[in-house]
């Protein structure tokens, strides 16, 4: 962001390959990443810089942890494991039946606190000033609920996307035009649903960005905090 | 666009195993994971502070580099160079989810030695060219420190000042100046 009222110079690009910036100032060098495509080279080049110095970084002895990740890519379920998941599944339903009886007896009792996650909510301020739009993810059930918008015009379609460390834009899903939307994000977006993350809307052609990144223009941004 | 620019066999190495990666070949997957699993987790580990923490997050870089390896592109960045970026990114993702604060202090950055020559610095090749490392030499002191800090340690304006017990504006304040002055460097070596 230029600040000219410090006379200091913009080096947003390098402070956001850096992760410097939080908050306001890091939500609007990725709104510029998204609009600007000679800042987005910027940051590219910073980063690239930058990786010249983890030649320096030391490397750190770790217990081979390769049966971990080959089990969580591909393995099958072992018919034992099938089994315990089928009772898990059976008590947790038995929990929660349980839960409903108690949550749905007559008498008034305070209501059992049940663990689970605080949802992460953002506001997601339109660049027209129009009052912003309220967006919620549940890391339970992997969904975000974001409010009715009338964002896209006839014949385009809002679509919703996740900025998370690495700066790209990540698709999530398209929004309805003046009604509220649940999006499910895909498990590989879920890690990138966490506090700090911004949430973007961008106008695209209906069905959606033909490409990775947004094509149309941004018009509405917001972080992701915690309750 | 060359292939495999003047590399050296350890670079080619792992970039051949990384394109393979792409095409979902899983021994070419375990190779990239024995090639650079001690790096990437020096590097999640100085960022994370926590050892059981960095290494979930490394099992989740792996997932990750698992699903984007089609993505890499030999010709713009270096192996190693994409590799760590991925995560030394989701690292940081993991601490400012956590709201995590460490109060070191800032001498710590200098532990990693300037002129410090790793095993691996044949992966970088040529790509690794001197100018970031002599452009940063001829910075004040205080702005490359504070520099080498954010990149090793991963962090904020707000943790630098407070590190360093000076206010936010004057950490920010040397930083882009610092950064200014990197880039008019760097421009000038290009």
């Amino acid at each position: 962001m230029p600040t000219p009222e410090t006379g200091e110079p913009d080096v947003a690009a390098a402070e956001l390959a850096l992760g410097l910036l939080e908050g306001e100032e890091r939500a609007v060098a990725l709104r510029r990443m998204l609009a600007e495509p000679s800042f987005a080279r910027d940051v590219e080049i910073w980063r690239a810089h930058f990786s010249t110095l983890f030649t320096q970084w030391p490397e750190a002895e770790i217990p081979d942890g390769f049966s971990r990740i080959e089990t969580a890519l591909w393995a099958p379920a072992a018919p034992v494991t099938r089994i315990w998941q089928a009772l898990a599944m059976v008590s947790t339903a038995l929990a929660a039946c349980l839960l409903l009886a108690l949550a749905f007896r007559p008498e008034t009792r305070p209501p059992l606190p049940v663990a689970r996650p605080a949802p992460l909510v953002a506001a997601l301020a339109p660049t027209d000033k129009s009052p912003p739009l309220a967006a919620v993810y549940d890391s339970a059930s992997g969904e975000v609920r974001v409010a009715s918008t009338t964002l896209a015009p006839q014949g385009r379609v809002a679509q919703l996307w996740a900025i998370a460390g690495d700066g790209v834009p990540h698709a999530l899903g398209l929004l309805k035009t003046g009604a509220a939307t649940t999006v499910q994000i895909a498990p590989e977006n879920r890690a990138r649903m966490a506090a700090g993350t911004t949430l973007a809307v961008s106008v695209e052609p209906l069905g959606g960005s033909p490409k990775p990144v947004p094509t149309g223009p941004v018009v509405a941004t917001g972080a992701l905090s915690r309750v | 666009m060359t292939a495999y620019p003047s590399v050296d066999a350890a670079r080619l190495r792992l970039t051949e195993a990384l394109v393979a990666t792409g095409r979902e070949d899983r021994a070419a997957f375990r190779d990239v994971y024995t090639l650079t699993s001690a790096k990437l987790f020096g590097v999640v580990l100085r960022i994370c502070g926590e050892r059981q923490a960095a290494e979930d997050v490394l099992h989740e870089v792996y997932l990750t580099i698992w699903k984007r390896a089609g993505g890499y592109e030999p010709g713009r960045a270096s192996p190693i160079s994409w590799l760590a970026t991925i995560a030394r990114n989701r690292a940081i993702d993991w601490r400012r989810a956590q709201g995590v604060r460490r109060t070191g202090r800032l001498e710590e950055a200098s532990e990693i030695a300037d002129d410090t020559v790793s095993a691996d610095e044949a992966m970088l090749g040529d790509e690794a060219d001197r100018a970031l490392h002599l452009c940063l030499d001829a910075l004040e002191e205080r702005q490359r420190l504070a520099i080498r800090t954010a990149f090793f340690d991963g962090i904020t304006y707000a943790e630098l000042a407070e590190r360093q017990s000076v206010p936010l504006g004057t950490m920010k304040s040397w930083v882009r100046r610092g950064l200014a002055r990197l880039k008019d460097c760097l421009d000038a070596d290009a």
